[in-house]
């Protein structure tokens, strides 16, 4: 136990030491001149004065170290020491410095880029007050509207209200929008649109966050009272120091967001991004205003509009438990109890099917987390195979170095060092090895960051997530770093001070040295091939992978079609209004006509985009529940534009207006599957809906080829598609095939929007081809970095290979002298080697194939069109481990074949 | 002239006490005075004062300024702090009972 001030002296004595040094020496120096002066007064003679002085007060550079031994901080001196003699010795072998500082820089690099990724997408809690108290109703993996029963994800607002004041066991509820609002508004009435994420939120989301704005006031619950006369809204702080220049009068500016100007009351905190990982709103606005934000949803007063995510924050000692059955009494109560519910047989059992859970929310909301989990704990894990590598690497070119350092050990141990002192050493030369490795990775890493978020986004616009370097993942970090060190230099700390005094002073490398069969050597590079093979095939899976994803036939031809989106809302009409149904077939036609435009069409859904469906009914068919049909509704040139073959029948012309009879195009599967067999499907009718109403009666008129909706790996759809005038949509999907330059071409068909509405803003122009790229986005990210570490993890096998095989053939050089001597050709000598590598190789792919063949099982479901590891792939992987391994042995393999047996035994 | 080694750990309690009795001293007087009161029986290795003086200066016992000898050569001279006191009284009782105890063991028949 120390106390406070001894600590201090002790702590001052450290940044004095030089101070304190001389003191002590001054002070002894004083002390033997006046002993020598007194004994010389005593009649010695001037030497044996000295001498007296000396024998009566001890060594005194022992006495000097002792007192300093006293301070207590020796074994810090001695850590500098370790350190600046580690640099030393890094410097003296700088081929072998710098590729266990690669090495290490790549892989703790990797590990901390995947492991910011993980951490922004799957660990880190919001930015709330006490996150851990927040649950979310249901498991929040649907976005968009749902009218079915029984939906646990999903709420309507009146529900919401409900939940919100009758249940017992949360402090308070907020309802979110499922999905974000992209609007163009402008700022202060300027002309200039601009796009602005905007989320509608209930008054109670900032209070029940606990989340305090650091200008102005958060919503309230005041302004989510009644509908349609709160425009208010809080805006993110990165928006306003972006939009609006961090202007301090904030609070005096006004945002118009379709016909409405809103007032901007607050501006949230710097780290609130909202309650969604991924994305990143600019505005928020209360849930009352939902039908003045464009769209213009109409939703705020629909018992079964439901559209929003609920969460709750628990009361404090209120259980889980507890608090899922008070909402699920709630839920079916308040549920059945509206006045429009349809509460026929298979509502009823929709309803009592029904079972709200309650998630943990503290990580927040997130589609990405679905989407890149799997990818991001593959990716970690293959990271950390590197990692295993480079530590396999570095603990064998320390071992090989360690024993060439042998007689400098036995040297220092024959003078008086310790064991575990030269043991302490090595290991701080490891952690000196790790450390700086360990800050080239967080370099590394914040590059590699930025450009996996390229990678993720795959496009344009980059994801708003945060995984900048934070003091989360410096710890993570330290961690692996430490944890590298020890791994790589405990072993050859403990193997290289094992030391046979004697035989190790004596010069020369005689064949009875231990270390010269190198075991722990050999299972290091075993253990590598091994990684390396589970690496490469995974690498072969994925790339295959993503080969089979680009070769599937879409039913469409995604070259030359240019894609761009228009925001209709600025005209401030209704989808239904025959102006804007006008409108639209005016900028079909304008854009068609233009020279190098070969068709042109609007669609709600071009791919990739979500969908809209319901079950249907066909007479004379058996209803199918389990059946939904995607509807697209569609310009009459979509077929041309997208060059998906109509099979028979027509396309939509002129002829099928909004006053003409009701007609749909419907896909091959849907024509073969859900009509009668045996009749042809044109012709006849059917319900676009489950009941048989009148007005959702359609007329087949055509047949179209079966094509991909929403992502490649889906199995086939029944997709109909109907006329735009016929189900108006206030759509914004241009999709356009041209011929000729791209970007000419672009211009081109701005202009002729521009030409028909100068206001209407244009975003996201790209091609099909990049936006069928993009649905792959993550499985080509997983190729492609399976593929590069795949690469990286054989590169640093092969140095491993060749690094032990050179040190092997250093230590034997007497023996193949001898064998040379006695006759062994050179071809001999190679083959000794060689045979040896061929080994190691074969014993670590026969150590890999089950692990390979065990792992390809954990990935399976991230594969598509393949079902797990061919022989192949596994043949031409250890075919290959096996010619790189032979490669980086052929270099020792020469020099060993080229011993001149004379020099050899000369030596010994 | 036959001199008796000090019996392990009274170091620091024969430079308490002498620094106690004779205020304010630097090593070589310390050493000096040490033998001289002991009238030349108990002898001490005279380095081994300075590690035990820096152990002092660290638990506080005494403090130690610069001045200047009889001989006009700049000396650290050491002095007991309050503290120092209290540690003397406490290596004192410790010794005294120590001794007691072997004496009795000596002289219990």
């Amino acid at each position: 136990m120390q106390k406070a001030p001894e600590l201090l002296r002790r702590i001052s004595m450290l940044f004095h030491r030089n101070r304190f040094q001389s003191d002590l020496e001054e002070e002894m120096r004083l002390h033997l001149d006046l002993r020598e002066q007194e004994q010389r007064e005593a009649g010695l003679s001037r030497q044996a004065a000295h001498q007296a002085a000396y024998r009566r007060f001890g060594n005194p550079t022992a006495i000097k170290e002792k007192s300093q031994t006293t301070w207590g901080w020796n074994w810090l001196e001695d850590f500098f020491e370790d350190i600046r003699y580690g640099f030393r010795s890094m410097l003296r072998s700088p081929a072998l410095t710098a590729v266990a500082l690669l090495s290490l820089a790549l892989g703790i690099g990797a590990n901390t880029a995947i492991f910011s990724f993980l951490d922004a997408v799957m660990l880190r809690s919001l930015p709330v007050r006490d996150p851990s108290q927040l649950v979310l109703l249901g498991e929040g993996d649907d976005y968009g509207v749902t009218d079915s029963y029984g939906s646990t994800t999903l709420y309507s607002y009146p529900f919401y209200r409900q939940m919100q004041q009758e249940n017992a066991v949360f402090s308070d509820v907020a309802a979110i929008y499922s999905t974000e609002h992209r609007v163009h508004g402008t700022i202060d009435g300027r002309d200039d649109v601009e796009e602005m994420h905007v989320h509608l939120v209930s008054g109670t989301y900032f209070p029940t966050l606990g989340v305090q704005p650091v200008l102005g006031r958060a919503l309230t619950d005041e302004d989510d009272n009644t509908e349609g006369d709160h425009p208010v809204v809080v805006i993110s702080y990165a928006w306003w120091k972006r939009a609006l220049a961090g202007d301090p009068a904030v609070l005096n500016r006004k945002i118009k967001l379709g016909t409405t100007i809103f007032n901007i009351v607050g501006v949230a905190p710097p780290e609130f991004f909202g309650t969604k990982v991924g994305e990143a709103p600019d505005i928020w606005v209360p849930l009352s205003m939902m039908n003045s934000v464009p769209p213009g949803f109409n939703g705020y007063k629909d018992d079964f509009y439901q559209s929003m995510h609920l969460i709750g924050r628990l009361r404090p000692g209120v259980s889980r438990e507890q608090a899922v059955s008070n909402v699920n009494v709630l839920y079916q109560q308040i549920i059945r109890a509206f006045p429009d519910a349809n509460l026929n047989p298979r509502n009823i059992a929709d309803l009592n099917k029904a079972h709200v859970v309650l998630t943990p929310m503290a990580t927040g909301l997130s589609s990405l987390r679905h989407r890149f989990s799997d990818p991001l704990k593959i990716l970690m894990g293959v990271t950390t195979l590197v990692l295993l590598i480079a530590c396999a690497n570095i603990a064998n070119l320390l071992l090989a170095r360690s024993t060439a350092r042998v007689r400098e050990f036995a040297v220092r141990q024959a003078l008086g060092a310790g064991r575990m002192r030269l043991v302490r050493q090595l290991l701080t030369e490891g952690f000196l090895l790790a450390a700086v490795g360990g800050a080239l990775g967080v370099g590394l890493a914040a590059f590699a960051d930025r450009l996996l978020l390229r990678m993720i986004s795959g496009g344009a616009d980059t994801i708003p997530l945060d995984v900048s370097i934070n003091l989360r993942l410096l710890i993570f970090n330290l961690a692996v770093t430490v944890a590298t060190a020890l791994l790589f230099g405990i072993v050859p700390a403990l193997r290289g001070t094992r030391i046979e005094l004697t035989e190790a002073l004596k010069d020369g490398r005689g064949p009875s040295s231990g270390t010269s069969r190198s075991p722990i050597g050999k299972v290091l590079i075993i253990a590598q091939v091994a990684i390396s093979l589970v690496l490469t095939v995974g690498a072969i899976l994925f790339i295959r992978s993503l080969v089979n994803l680009t070769n599937v036939d879409t039913g469409f031809s995604r070259e030359s079609v240019l894609r761009l989106e228009v925001d209709s809302n600025v005209t401030g009409l209704k989808s239904d209004d025959p102006r804007m149904i006008a409108m639209f077939q005016q900028i079909e036609q304008r854009v068609s006509a233009l020279p190098g435009v070969k068709a042109a069409s609007f669609a709600s859904f071009v791919y990739g985009q979500g969908s809209w469906n319901t079950e249907i009914r066909v007479p004379a068919m058996e209803a199918r529940e389990d059946i939904n049909v995607k509807h697209n509704v569609i310009g009459n040139d979509y077929f041309a534009a997208l060059q998906i073959p109509l099979l028979a029948g027509r396309t939509f012309g002129p002829q099928d207006t909004s006053t003409s009879h009701r007609v749909a195009i419907i896909s091959e599967s849907m024509a073969k599957d859900l009509f009668p067999p045996g009749i042809n499907p044109i012709g006849h009718h059917y319900y676009t809906t489950m009941d048989p109403e009148p007005n959702a009666d359609v007329e087949v008129v055509g047949i179209v080829k079966d094509v991909k909706f929403r992502n490649l790996q889906e199995p086939q759809q029944y997709i109909d598609y109907i006329p735009n005038p016929q189900h108006p949509w206030g759509y914004g999907n241009l999709a356009v095939r041209y011929n000729g330059d791209f970007t000419t071409i672009s211009n081109e068909v701005q202009q002729a929007i521009h030409g028909i509405d100068q206001t209407m803003p244009i975003s996201r122009i790209t091609t099909l081809d990049q936006e069928v790229a993009r649905s792959i986005t993550n499985q080509r990210l997983v190729a492609q970095l399976s593929a590069f570490f795949g690469l990286l993890a054989v590169f640093l096998s092969c140095i491993g290979i060749y690094g032990l095989m050179s040190y092997i053939v250093s230590r034997r050089t007497n023996e193949i002298g001898i064998r040379i001597a006695i006759g062994a050709s050179r071809a001999d000598v190679r083959w000794l080697v060689m045979r040896e590598i061929v080994l190691l190789v074969a014993i670590g792919t026969a150590v890999g194939i089950p692990v390979t063949l065990a792992g390809s099982r954990l990935v399976a479901n991230m594969l598509f069109g393949m079902s797990g590891v061919s022989w192949i792939s596994l043949v031409g992987s250890v075919a290959g481990l096996l010619l790189v391994g032979l490669i980086a042995g052929f270099l020792p393999a020469q020099r060993a074949s080229r011993v001149d047996p004379m020099v050899a035994l000369r030596y010994e | 002239m036959n001199k008796d080694e000090i019996p392990p750990g009274t170091l620091y309690l024969l430079i308490l006490r002498t620094l106690a009795r004779q205020g304010e001293l630097h090593g070589f007087e310390i050493a000096d005075s040490i033998q001289c009161t002991s009238e030349d029986v108990l002898q001490v290795e005279e380095g081994s004062l300075y590690p035990a003086l820096q152990r002092m200066l660290i638990k506080g016992w005494v403090t130690a300024k610069w001045g200047t000898t009889a001989g006009n050569r700049r000396a650290r001279y050491y002095k007991l702090t309050a503290s120092g006191r209290k540690q003397l009284a406490l290596e004192i009782s410790q010794f005294q009972r120590v001794i007691g105890a072997i004496t009795r063991v000596i002289q219990t028949a």
